[in-house]
């Protein structure tokens, strides 16, 4: 059967008249104890996000309190001095709040989105949250325990059992990057309640917090909302300064993890090494050539990954930037009878990268960034989140401003210059997590350097015992 | 709080393409969404996974767009797109800069009206290998990853639309041909069988006239709507069905899974907010319960999934702490389940479930894009894109007596498939025992 055919346009649409976009202006103050406050006014968006972050996170916890950063956001909703964790839960709901706890690597914050006439009492209960924990013993442990559970888990999963393994044999014994966040079980096992209360106290100091609020502000005063809240806070007496965060890879020449699950029907693949910091000079040819490796849809690893070899759901490559090197890496999935030939071509791509980008490329990554800018800031959480960020990353306020035309200078050179000093095939280690047996002999052969395999029990056959008509 | 009512045009091309536009000027964006009424429902036997499989071949290139350039395009207009193939539906959407607004629009005709014009062995070859490895990526290398498939296969007969995932399967995958592709597109990919959606920073007339521009040009299919005939299926299961999986998993996990009402009963609404108050959050019962008090499990969940041609699904699993009693487990959930179709929810716990939905509908709908796909979904599943602004009142006003009356329609023993899943190493001896 064939139906009448179409008729359709064959000349391409060129663009109309970009609307000018800049983003947003915002308003920062500070109150009597140095909390800094930022306000955005986004007309139009009633819904208001706001965010208290403390700058250091994660990477600042003491190595034999691995976890307990992450431990403590988890508890920190559990209980106030004014409410039990049930009483604090139904307080938000009642006000269509949402609050999240979250500790990243480089802070900690509690959020909440909240409808614009109810701001006021979901900001006290931030402060009653984050003044006046009370962190029940019992509940820690259930969320510890709850934690220990979850490493299981993260072993059984073959994605998160490739990134716990990629980062391990990436960073340095003495670096906390070489951890999962949540910390492994040798830490988390021991953490209670003082070690929870000791990483919050450390970072509680209205000097290294701020609070950003975004959305239509019409009749609200940020600052003096903050001020009747938080302006009493004074730092706790273990309250210190951000730590230098160690990012010492591993090993400088190129190596193979090979964990091996049998019957696993994919590899999980993950190549790379220390990243770059956030703060650097060349950060926007940095995300440029990170597009282009590995970023867009048409970067080079899927184009050829996916797209003409068809051995992958998606190919994807990039930096990780934290205060201090996080990670660079390639992360894929294979089926089991190609994963050597795929590493060969990401290793191969990542290479190639060195001998230049066309113009084509470029441009095209170029304006991929500096267009989905405005897309990407289409809501005040969105807005908040890269506030917050910007200041515990210790950037300056005109950073976002800045942010386009920066990405629209980057050249061919700029781009072949940080792929130069930050991607460096020779250096990475090469992460495979499958059936190990079925490819073994094809890795050896490819010579890409020393391999250490972890061997997991073989499990029973996957029978299936199945009852499907039992009463 | 009020959400605010979105005003939009609602009309159609001569062709048939249904056309909706909602204009907001906040930001400058606009979101292009497309639904067409054909989803793995609509796949012939021996085809399982074949809607989903064309979606991808979509991208691969039309008359005057070559493989891997509608992306290209649109990634370097700063723009995002995607597709994504569902049970009911298959929808295609891109969000750009607003000024580039009508390559968004030319792209999407150009793919409706000359697909075939760039297909290739080649491609088809290309994105079958990408499907698979994203099957194994999805299903097969997952812990728990059967689940869905598994669910399907127990609450929908075999032969049923709904018995089969839309991922399909490998040998169904293996046998798709160029000849599928052609026949599944002449019959599913007309105008008159899609809605397309334009909200954002955008005209309304002009947008209409560029629709016409690019879309008018494509002929409607005279033979739509497909008539799949009758598959509506008796509301309960009839009797209890269990099954027990040995997994390569740390832990066990209970899956539960029950017919639920058409997509469109208000039944169903009630049935979303019981998941609420079920599940939503840790002041809800069913975490209180199983995670904070007896500690059973790791993790809860409860929520319900809406289909209009069948009924409806109403899942939720519990994992399981390493050690506790399995049938304890198992028993405390379904204790929580039969208490509310005896007790009405709390004036309190029905406000807060209110003051959540209120929050998340306005929280979702902040985004063109999601405006977008509602439109397009509503406009689509029940010919009604107003739904957009009557849903959230709809869920206000359920009582708490409808909710209570809905779970008992539902969460019953006759009702429930319960899908048990079992540690590799511990399973042989269990599963005889659970036998």
């Amino acid at each position: 059967m064939s139906g009448p055919r179409s008729t359709v346009v064959a000349e391409r649409p060129s663009p109309g008249e970009p609307r000018p976009y800049a983003f947003p202006p915002f308003e920062r103050s500070r109150l009597d104890n140095g909390l800094s406050v930022i306000a955005i006014h986004l007309p139009g968006r009633p819904l208001i996000a706001a965010s208290l972050v403390a700058t250091g996170g994660v990477a600042d916890e003491p190595d034999d309190l691995a976890g307990a950063t992450v431990l403590m956001a988890r508890a920190l909703t559990e209980g106030t001095e004014r409410y039990d964790a049930i009483e604090l839960v139904e307080a938000g709901e009642r006000l269509g709040a949402s609050i999240h706890a979250e500790a990243g690597w480089d802070s900690i914050g509690l959020s909440v989105d909240v409808p614009a006439e109810r701001l006021a009492p979901a900001l006290d209960l931030v402060e009653e949250i984050l003044a006046r924990p009370t962190f029940p013993e019992t509940e820690v442990e259930r969320l510890r325990d709850e934690r220990l559970n979850d490493i299981l888990q993260a072993r059984a999963d073959p994605r998160r059992r490739a990134e716990e393994t990629f980062v391990r044999a990436v960073y340095a014994d003495s670096s906390p990057y070489r951890r999962p966040s949540a910390g492994l079980e040798a830490t988390v096992g021991r953490l209670d309640r003082a070690a929870i209360r000791s990483v919050l106290a450390r970072r509680f100091d209205p000097r290294e917090m701020t609070l950003v609020v975004g959305g239509d502000l019409t009749g609200i005063d940020v600052p003096e909302l903050a001020a009747a809240r938080f302006g009493g806070w004074q730092p706790s007496a273990a309250a210190r300064a951000v730590s230098a965060t160690d990012a010492t890879p591993a090993a400088r020449h190129r190596r193979v993890v090979a964990v091996h699950r049998p019957g696993s029907v994919q590899t999980e693949i993950r190549i790379g090494h220390p990243g770059v910091a956030r703060r650097i000079p060349d950060f926007h040819a940095v995300s440029v050539t990170g597009t282009i490796v590995g970023g867009l849809f048409n970067s080079r690893l899927n184009r050829k990954l996916r797209e003409e070899k068809g051995y992958t759901y998606g190919a994807h490559a990039g930096f990780d930037l934290r205060r201090a090197a996080g990670p660079f890496g390639a992360r894929l999935a294979v089926a089991t009878d190609v994963t050597i030939p795929a590493t060969l071509d990401v290793l191969a791509e990542l290479e190639a990268i060195h001998a230049g980008v066309t113009d084509a490329e470029l441009t095209e990554a170029r304006d991929y960034l500096v267009g989905v800018f405005p897309l990407r800031f289409e809501t005040p959480g969105a807005v908040v989140g890269a506030l917050a960020s910007l200041v515990t990353m210790g950037l300056p306020d005109d950073e976002l401003a800045r942010y386009r035309p920066a990405i629209e200078a980057v050249t061919v050179d700029d781009v072949a210059a940080a792929a130069a000093a930050h991607i460096r095939p020779a250096e990475m280690a090469i992460v495979l997590v499958g059936d190990v047996d079925a490819f073994l002999p094809e890795l050896e052969a490819a010579g890409l350097g020393p391999i250490e395999i972890e061997r997991d029990p073989a499990p029973e056959p996957p029978t299936e015992a199945t009852d499907g008509d039992a009463d | 709080m009020r959400v605010p009512t979105i005003e939009f045009s609602d009309d159609r091309l001569p062709n048939g393409l249904r056309l909706i536009v909602a204009e907001d000027h906040l930001a400058p964006v606009a979101a292009v969404n497309i639904w067409y009424a054909v989803g793995s429902r609509h796949e012939p036997p021996g085809r399982h996974g074949f809607a989903h499989l064309f979606e991808h071949v979509m991208f691969q290139g039309s008359a005057h767009v070559s493989k891997a350039e509608h992306i290209g395009l649109i990634q370097s207009i700063g723009g995002t797109m995607n597709g994504t193939t569902w049970l009911d539906r298959t929808n295609y959407f891109e969000t750009v800069p607003s000024h580039q607004l009508e390559l968004a629009l030319w792209l999407e005709a150009d793919r409706m009206g000359t697909l075939l014009d760039a297909l290739s062995q080649e491609n088809l070859d290309n994105q079958r290998d990408v499907v698979k490895n994203e099957k194994r990526w999805s299903y097969d290398n997952r812990p728990y990853g059967s689940w869905w498939e598994r669910l399907l296969a127990g609450l929908f007969p075999p032969g049923h639309p709904y018995h089969h995932t839309t991922i399909g399967s490998m040998a169904d995958l293996d046998a798709a041909s160029l000849d599928d592709v052609k026949s599944f597109f002449r019959t599913h990919y007309a105008p008159n069988n899609a809605v397309l959606s334009v909200v954002g920073d955008v005209d309304r007339p002009q947008v209409r006239a560029w629709a016409e521009r690019y879309f008018g040009g494509i002929p409607a299919n005279p033979a739509l709507p497909v008539d799949l005939g009758d598959h509506s299926l008796p509301p309960l299961l009839g009797r209890e069905r269990r099954e027990v999986v040995a997994d390569r998993v740390p832990l066990p996990r209970i899956h539960w899974g029950f017919r639920a009402p058409v997509y469109g009963d208000p039944r169903l609404d009630a049935l979303d907010l019981a998941g609420q108050i079920l599940a939503g959050g840790k002041g809800s019962r069913l975490h209180r319960r199983l995670v904070r008090e007896e500690r059973l499990a790791q993790d809860v969940t409860l929520f319900s999934m809406g289909l209009i041609g069948g009924p409806s699904i109403a899942a939720g699993w519990a994992t399981a702490r390493p050690g506790v009693d399995l049938a304890r487990l198992e028993a405390v959930y379904w204790e929580e389940l039969e208490r509310i179709t005896s007790e009405p929810p709390s004036a309190d716990e029905l406000d807060r479930a209110r003051a959540l939905t209120e929050a998340d509908e306005l929280g979702s709908l902040q985004r063109v894009e999601e405006r977008a796909d509602r439109l397009s979904m509503y406009a689509t599943l029940f010919d009604d894109p107003d739904l957009v602004n009557r849903m959230l009142p709809r869920y206000l006003s359920v009582t708490a007596e409808q909710i209570r009356d809905a779970c008992r329609d539902v969460f019953r023993a006759d009702n429930r498939l319960v899908l048990t899943y079992l540690p590799a190493d511990q399973a042989s001896g269990d599963a005889e025992a659970a036998a």
